[in-house]
């Protein structure tokens, strides 16, 4: 039996992670990534999104240039929560003690 | 096995003890554990989240998940950014009774054909329940930290003219041009020591990298090692870039915008491409070029075409350090053998022993950022992801942000400085 061919290796998604995904009818990067879990771990699609959205670009036949990313969000890299504690932007709740 | 090369002590700093995986450990100050550890022989550090197949580092550029480990009680933590300092205790994670040996691994051979979790244990309610009780036992990442730690960082805010992301070639080029045009400039760069790929590869090499680094900060530029980009908030106050470091929170706000966020390295879609031992070819550069460490004694470099000159480079500075290398471009492979370290590539042509499999595969542009900028970025097979879209003068589709070298599409170290230097020129006639 061939071994796997792993796109993400946070989440251990496979290339026929990917390929059921799109025989189920989720084509949409953003569905591939809601369906197979890629692009969620700790590189948060740094090593995958490239190489999973050319494979989707192969197995659906779109033009590589119809596919969108899936949306960047903060943190772009992961991020101790204190380092954040002291932002003056950081939403504070009403009932925080030492305001 | 991996070597320390003889007569580099000055690039190693000092020698210090460490402990990883309950083994004791020499290392040096300049080194990061992910070197230290594969220069000493510990080569699984943890283990994948689904599958329990064993994991090193991939990329060792801080961006992979192939290095986390627990880092005196603090868990998830990446070996490649943790400098070496004496003392120090390395555990690996996500594993029973340990990384080399996870009884959990048999996850993988269970579901050798892959684990649909759609469907997995739904036909029963009482076994989706009893599922659902031992997958979250066993998923997560990390045991939680020792002890809390209740130093919070300071906070500390810029305010300026140009604010470059990324130390590589591309980045330190655009810092040293805009400073010296008179632009108050701060660059943020990532990794233990700016200079991105230059650090990597022999061609440039670690005095490029700090020739490089000393024209940005003689010019006037502030640049801020170890310190990662990690959002944009267009609604606060007009406009706010969030910078990590170890022990700070910068809030930059700056009148431009340069991304030289550089392609993170990527792997290339072969049977069991995610060996340990199968790493990406500028960690192999990096760990010859930056750390006078050789990976392997038998690599086999696993190569795109259009990477034909890069790898000629590689291989040639291997060789010379006494590596035996093997060239197979990426359509030849046929799967990599070896279970918990890469031994063997089979190939259409035969087999290859190895210790080593370094993959060269176009870098994937870094386009978080201009993303989170609103910037226009569109895949491009060619460019290994999607690329940041430039006119001619390096501006991107957002007013006042601009990008230059390889996040808008691969180009080298030497090219992507030219390039820097070029729009770094612009920004401040803008």
């Amino acid at each position: 039996m061939a071994g796997k061919i792993v796109l993400c290796r946070c989440e251990d998604v496979t290339l026929s992670d990917v390929e059921h995904s799109v025989s189920r009818g989720y084509v949409d990067i953003e569905e591939v990534k809601r369906y197979t879990g890629f692009g969620t771990g700790p590189c948060q699609g740094k090593e995958c999104l490239g190489p999973v959205a050319t494979a989707l670009a192969r197995l659906t036949g779109e033009p590589p240039g119809a596919i969108a990313p899936f949306t960047s969000r903060p943190p772009i890299a992961p991020t101790p929560l204190r380092i954040l504690a002291r932002d003056p932007g950081a939403h504070r709740f009403d009932d925080d003690k030492d305001e | 096995m991996a070597r320390r090369l003889a007569g580099n002590d000055a690039v190693r700093g000092d020698a210090v003890e460490l402990r990883i995986a309950d083994a004791s450990v020499r290392a040096y100050t300049e080194e990061s554990i992910a070197a230290a550890a594969l220069a000493s022989g510990t080569r699984v550090m943890s283990r994948s989240l689904k599958y329990h197949r064993p994991r090193t580092f991939f990329c060792l550029e801080g961006h992979c998940s192939g290095c986390l480990v627990r880092l005196d009680g603090v868990p998830n933590l990446r070996a490649c950014q943790a400098p070496c300092a004496h003392g120090l205790e390395v555990e690996g994670q996500n594993a029973f009774p340990s990384t080399e040996v996870d009884l959990l691994g048999a996850v993988d051979f269970l579901f050798a054909r892959g684990l649909d979790h759609h469907t997995l244990m739904t036909g029963s309610s009482m076994l989706n329940r009893l599922a659902n009780k031992v997958v979250r036992q066993l998923s997560g990442l990390g045991k939680l930290p020792a002890r809390a730690n209740t130093e919070l960082p300071e906070v500390q805010r810029f305010d300026v003219d140009v604010c470059v992301i990324g130390g590589g070639p591309a980045g330190l080029a655009a810092a040293a041009a805009t400073a010296r045009a008179g632009k108050r400039t701060v660059l943020v760069d990532d990794q233990l020591r700016p200079g991105g790929s230059m650090r990597a590869d022999p061609r440039t090499g670690r005095s490029a990298a700090e020739s490089s680094l000393a024209a940005a900060t003689g010019a006037g530029a502030t640049v801020l090692a170890r310190s990662t980009a990690v959002g944009y908030f267009p609604e606060d106050d007009g406009g706010v870039l969030v910078v990590s470091a170890p022990d700070r929170l910068y809030r930059i706000f700056a009148r431009s915008w340069i991304w030289a966020t550089g392609g993170y390295v990527v792997n290339l879609p072969f049977p069991e491409n995610d060996r340990p031992g199968v790493i990406a070819a500028r960690a192999v550069g990096r760990l010859l070029v930056d750390h006078a460490i050789v990976a392997g004694d038998k690599i086999c470099l696993v190569e795109v075409g259009a990477l034909a000159d890069d790898c000629t480079a590689l291989a040639g500075a291997l060789t010379r350090a006494g590596a035996e290398v093997t060239r197979v471009p990426f359509e030849n492979v046929i799967t990599v053998r070896g279970r918990s370290w890469a031994s063997q590539v089979d190939t259409t042509t035969g087999k290859i022993d190895c210790d080593i499999v370094a993959v060269a595969a176009i870098p994937s542009p870094a386009s978080e950022g201009p993303r989170q900028q609103k910037c226009q970025v569109v895949l491009d097979p060619a460019a290994g992801g999607f690329r940041v879209t430039v006119d001619d003068h390096g501006q991107t589709t957002t007013p006042g942000v601009w990008a230059c070298g390889d996040v808008t599409g691969y180009r080298g170290p030497a090219a992507a400085a030219a390039d820097g230097a070029r729009v770094g020129t612009n920004v401040a006639a803008a």
